[in-house]
Parts: structure tokens; sequence; C-alpha cells
């Protein structure tokens, strides 16, 4: 009975047929069906969309310490533990607010601008003992200005027309810059000791912490391009003449004799009469390329860059010289060697230093060619040419066609980029994450313009 | 291969008891075959053959497949030390991200692909080709500032001549109808994960996925397509067929080589 009665409680407490859960599948792999399905359901993501932009980037490396890379915690770090950084040896990338349309490193400075139409078009970092990123203000004392600039600082211009006139080109020698604008002319600002700026020689002037920025406006015709020696300036205007001033004891300035020049002056010789279609210039020695695709030189010879048509260490008058490569369209000169680009895509190098061609090739008065396989040509890639070539103090730089940057020279304070603190006999690859459209060469560092790849 | 004849078995004279003259017992010489060279006696000429294999090619990957069999197997690590490219056909498919690379894995993203043009694709594989062409000096350990490295470096002749990781001297793009696209890959101590897992990066490279749907291996050093053997001519006639062509070939690449 007292089973009978706890088998009656038991039936009495059944849940309801309502109530009962059908049983659940057991997980089993999926099958081929299913993983269809499952797979045209998932969402697709966008990244890009179908018109997305290139981006434009700026890529910084070399020594760190005098600001010149523009990014202020490699100097000063940001927090404690953190030791400054000296040396930058591989690409770094620099936030700009603007598209850097041109760059110029100078020796421990640099100047970025942008095409643009805003109030700021130009800005400076590094070195500002001679004011030649012009007149920083310090925030601490508003009488003072910065003696070293380590953030990329606008550049205060005297424009009539701020919004309308354009930044084409800046260039930047040793203690001196020059800015090209499309219709105010050249601004010059720094160092004047040997009227490098375009003015006349004040005695015993004070550079630093200078307000004073002249405007040369007086050419034959527009200016088009501006290029800075060590202490010399060089103009080439539209109608293909050159004008020159600065210091002249080596005849860098081309004028016929070994003084200073504080006016420019339009420079004779064997470029009389010839439309000069590139001017180069970084050391003491000077090279113009014409449209015919002949190369002229002047300045200093000490070092074998002018010995195929004088055996004078210094030339002070522009002279053609023959040589027998070809058609040149592009030519670069640094402190001790010269690089110039011929129409077919070749690279030919002279002077003396690390030249390009192993450590066996020191010194040469006749161009050589540096073979086109080192840039990446072989059977498999016919058609990589160099398209453009620079210089630094004592670093070749060559970009090919397809945004490829091949450096070589001496790597003082890891300037070439590779990675590496030797010296580079042969072109070497710089690994940049994008496709390198200009590179600009300063004596311990280099920046670059670079093309995101989509 | 045990049914082609083998060598005639060896003869020796032996004194065999025979009836001579006059019926006495005496012996007469007779050449007869030696009973321990009787095919009964000696047993199958081939019971076993040593088969080396040559570069790795795994299961989901097709193509040109060396071997070597008995002494050709010392002629294997030959090969082995030559370190020569091998060229490969990679096929990828845009749009896709699984976790093994390839299309038969588990999904893991799908991505618009519509941006993509053949030109930034070149774009990339120029990039990879010389990244990968910067790896190639850097572990070849030749001192860079010698003249012979740069005289190495001119002819193109610098190889990484030990161990390495994978190196792609040569990429290009064969074929682009979006989504599909092939690239024919030339690389050096590479496995077919790190190819599918380059289609992968690429896919990353250009804002999207991609994932590899073929690979096949068409040249391995000296080896190409014309020289493989198909299923169909695995018998023992096109086998010996192909061991005599490919002999002089290897051969020379070794002696080229190697010295």
């Amino acid at each position: 009975e007292a089973a009978a009665m706890w088998w009656a409680l038991r039936a009495v407490r059944r849940p309801p047929p309502a109530f009962r859960r059908g049983l659940a599948k057991p997980a089993r792999p999926r099958s081929v069906r299913q993983l269809r399905e499952a797979e045209e359901a998932a969402p697709v993501f966008q990244y890009a969309g179908k018109a997305a932009k290139r981006k434009d980037r700026v890529f910084v490396w070399g020594f760190c310490y005098s600001g010149a890379l523009g990014v202020p915690s490699f100097v000063k770090p940001d927090v404690g533990w953190k030791k400054p950084r000296r040396i930058q040896p591989t690409p770094y990338r620099l936030e700009t607010e603007e598209k850097i349309s041109s760059a110029a490193c100078g020796y421990g400075f640099t100047l970025l601008s942008s095409n643009t139409a805003d109030i700021t078009k130009v800005w400076g970092m590094g070195l500002n003992k001679d004011s030649q990123l012009g007149f920083q203000r310090s925030i601490r004392d508003r009488t003072k200005g910065y003696e070293y600039v380590l953030e990329p600082s606008p550049v205060p211009l005297p424009l009539e027309k701020p919004q309308e006139t354009r930044v084409l080109q800046v260039s930047c020698g040793r203690a001196h810059s020059l800015i090209l604008t499309d219709s105010e002319g050249v601004f010059t600002m720094g160092n004047n000791s040997y009227g490098q700026c375009g003015r006349k020689v004040v005695e015993d002037e004070t550079y630093s912490e200078s307000h004073l920025i002249h405007q040369l406006k007086e050419f034959d015709s527009r200016v088009v391009q501006v290029v800075c020696g060590q202490d010399h300036s060089l103009f080439r205007t539209k109608k293909g003449a050159v004008y020159a001033c600065g210091w002249g004891a080596d005849g860098q300035t081309g004028l016929g004799h070994y003084n200073i020049t504080s006016v420019p002056t339009k420079l004779r010789g064997d470029i009389a009469g010839v439309n000069i279609i590139q001017v180069s210039s970084y050391g003491d020695c000077c090279l113009a390329v014409s449209d015919e695709g002949d190369v002229f030189g002047w300045g200093n010879s000490e070092y074998l860059q002018l010995a195929s048509v004088t055996e004078t260490t210094q030339v002070n008058v522009p002279r053609h010289l023959p040589f027998k490569i070809g058609k040149i369209k592009e030519a670069a000169c640094g402190g001790t060697g010269n690089i110039v680009l011929t129409e077919e895509g070749n690279v030919f190098v002279w002077g003396y230093g690390i030249l390009g061609k192993g450590p066996n090739l020191i010194e040469t008065a006749v161009p050589e060619m540096i073979p086109p396989s080192l840039f990446g040509w072989s059977d498999f890639n016919p058609d990589i040419r160099v398209a453009h070539v620079r210089c630094g103090l004592s670093q070749f730089a060559a970009l090919t066609n397809r945004g490829e940057l091949f450096v070589w020279g001496k790597n003082l304070r890891g300037c070439l980029g590779t990675g590496r603190m030797e010296d580079q006999y042969f072109p070497w690859r710089v690994t940049v994450p994008g496709e390198v459209v200009d590179v600009a060469c300063g004596v311990d560092h280099m920046v670059s313009m670079v093309k995101s790849f989509t | 291969l045990n049914a082609v004849p083998g060598r005639a078995p060896r003869q020796h004279v032996r004194f065999l008891p025979a009836p001579g003259d006059d019926g006495a017992p005496g012996l007469v010489a007779a050449r007869v075959p030696v009973l321990a060279d009787h095919p009964l006696v000696r047993g199958p000429r081939f019971r076993r053959l040593k088969i080396g294999a040559g570069h790795r090619l795994d299961v989901k990957a097709s193509g040109v497949f060396v071997l070597g069999i008995g002494h050709g197997n010392k002629l294997l690590t030959d090969l082995y030390n030559c370190h020569l490219t091998k060229v490969y056909t990679v096929g990828g498919l845009l749009g896709k991200a699984t976790d093994d690379f390839s299309d038969t894995g588990n999904l893991v993203e799908k991505t618009t692909f519509d941006h993509i043009t053949r030109e930034k694709l070149e774009r990339i594989l120029a990039v990879i080709q010389g990244t990968n062409h910067k790896a190639l000096l850097m572990h070849s350990n030749i001192d860079m500032k010698t003249q012979e490295a740069y005289e190495l470096a001119v002819k193109g002749l610098i190889r990484p001549m030990g161990k390495s990781p994978p190196i792609i001297t040569a990429i290009r793009c064969l074929q682009f109808a979006l989504p599909e696209f092939q690239l024919e890959i030339h690389c050096l101590h590479e496995t077919q994960q790190y190819l599918r897992k380059i289609v992968h990066e690429i896919g990353l490279e250009l804002k999207s996925s991609a994932v590899c749907t073929q690979v096949r291996r068409i040249r391995d050093g000296v080896f190409t397509l014309d020289d493989a053997l198909l299923r169909t001519q695995w018998n023992l006639q096109s086998i010996q067929n192909a061991i005599w062509d490919c002999q002089l070939k290897v051969k020379t690449e070794l002696e080229k080589t190697l010295g």
C-alpha cells in the first residue's frame, strides 16, 4: 500500500505534457550546405571605398639631437624612463597638417613647404641659431626666440597676399634658407655674413633671433628654381639664366672673381645664352643642365669634379663638361662627388669618396656608370629605370620609376636609413612603406615624401 | 623491374661423374651453371628500392616533385645544397579571409574588393620583391664592404648558401580578373603554407582580404613541368627515359654551382 501511495504521488507530480522540452540535437560537424549558407549570410566589411585616394606621407630618418627630424620625443621623451634617441636608423613617419610638396634639408635643420593657399605654408625644424627658420617666438619669454626647434613650426613670411601666393619650393644651405613663391619672388633668411641672402653684408650683425626676412624680386624673369650651396645661393629663371650670390672663394658664384657677392648677379661664361633647365649644388661645387642635355660646372674642383676640363682646383666661370655619355636629364652635386642621370635612365658618378661602385673606386675624374642591375633591373623586370637622383653632403640617393629609393655613400650618423651604421659602397634599397615620390638629403638626415600604396 | 631478364648465371667448370669409356666411373669436365646463381635460389633481384624525396610538396599543392632512386639519393643532397630557386603558380581569390589562408578553411571575414586594380597589385608586388631582395643580400653572409660582394651583386649571383628564412626572388602578376588573380613566384627555402600566407598578406595590404586557391610548382631547380611524369606515365619505361634525360642536366648544374 505504501508503494501504491508513492506511485500515485509520483503520477500527480509528473509535469503536464505541454511543458515538456524536446530533445536538443547534439553538436555535429556542420554539413557543406550549412557552411555555404553561413558563408553567404556573413557580413561584408568595407575597409576602403571605390574612390579611396592614396595618402601623402612624410618619412624622416637620421640624426635626432639637432631636432631636424621634427619629432620632439626623440630629444625630450614624454615619459621619464625613456632615453633620448640619438639616431633614427630607419624611416619614421612624421605627422604633418598639410600635404608637403617640397622639402629641403640643411646642415642640422629642415624646411617643409606645402602648396596650400592657407596662411601657414612653410614649417621649419632643427637648428635656428642664425634664424634660418625665421623668428620662432619662445612661449616662455615673448621677447626671445628659440635656438632649437624640435617640432615643425610655422615660419612667418611677410607676404603681401598671404591667402593667394603659393610656395613652390624651399632650399637650405649651411646656415641660410631660400623660399620660392609663385608671385612674390624669393624670400631669404638666415646667415648673411657672405651675402648669401642677397642683401648687403652688415658688419657684426647678430643673426640669431632676427626678424629680418629679405625679399628678392629683381630678376630678368620669374624665378623657377632656387638652390642653396654651403654659403652661396643660386637662382634659375624662366628664361634659362642663372643668378648667384654669396661666398665666392672657391669660385662657386661663377661670376669670374673670388670675392663675396651680396646682390644676385647673372652668370656668364659657357652658360651665356644657354637655356638652363636645372641647377644643383650642396657644397662648394655647382652643376647646371641645359635643355639640350649638356652639363656645365663651376666652383670647387679639389676632388676632381671638374678635372675633365681643367687642372686648377677652383673654377670661377661656368665651363662646359664634355662628357660623351648621352643626353643628360638631371644632375646633382654633393660635397665631394657628383651624379648625373641620362635620358636612357643610366646613372653616372664621378668625384671623390664612396661613389657607389664598390670599395675600390675612391676617385675618378671621368663619369663611371653604375650598372642598372643594382637598381633592380633584371631580365624579369626589364622596365625599371632611375627617375631622379639626389645628393647629400657625402651620400647619394636615386629614385626609380617604381617608387623605390636607393641610397649609398658615407653613413654619417645613420643618415642613409638602411638600419645599419656602416657605410654603403653600392646602391642599397631603403624599405619605406609606400611609393617614394621625392627625397631631400642633408648632412646627417634625410626627408622623403611618400604616397601610400592604396 | 624484376621481370626484366637479369644477368646470365655464371658458369664454372666442374668435374662431374659420368660414365667414361669402358663403363668405368670417371670424371668428365663440364661447364655447368653455378647453382648459387639459379633464379630460384637467388630470388627476385630487387626486393626493396631506396627512394628519397626532394623538396616537400604538401597535400593541397600540386606540381613537380623530385624523387631520387637508389644512388640518386646522393645527388638529392647535392641538389639541396645548390639552393636553386623554385617557381610556383599561385592562384588567389579576393574578398575572403580564412584561418588557414586557403579556400577550404573556416571563414574569418568577408570584405569588399571593388577598389582594387591591377596597378595597385603590381605596386605591392614591387615592394615585396624589393624587401625580399634586401633579405637575399643580408642572409647571404657576405661582407657588404668588399669588392667581390659588389661584383656579385652587379651580376645578381648573391644567394644564401646556407639556412635562411623563405625568400622570394621574383614575383609577378600573370592574370588579374576580379575577384581572382594569379601570381608567378620564384622563391628559395619556402613552404607552400608560406606562399598561402603571402597571398593573405597581399590581401591585407590592399585593404581587403585574399585566400589562396591553387599552388602549383612549375619548376624545381633544373626540373620543369616538361620533365615531370603524369599519373598515367608511372611505368618503368617512362621512368627510365626520364632518368636518362635528366642525368646530363643535373650533372652540369651541380658542376656549375658546387664547382
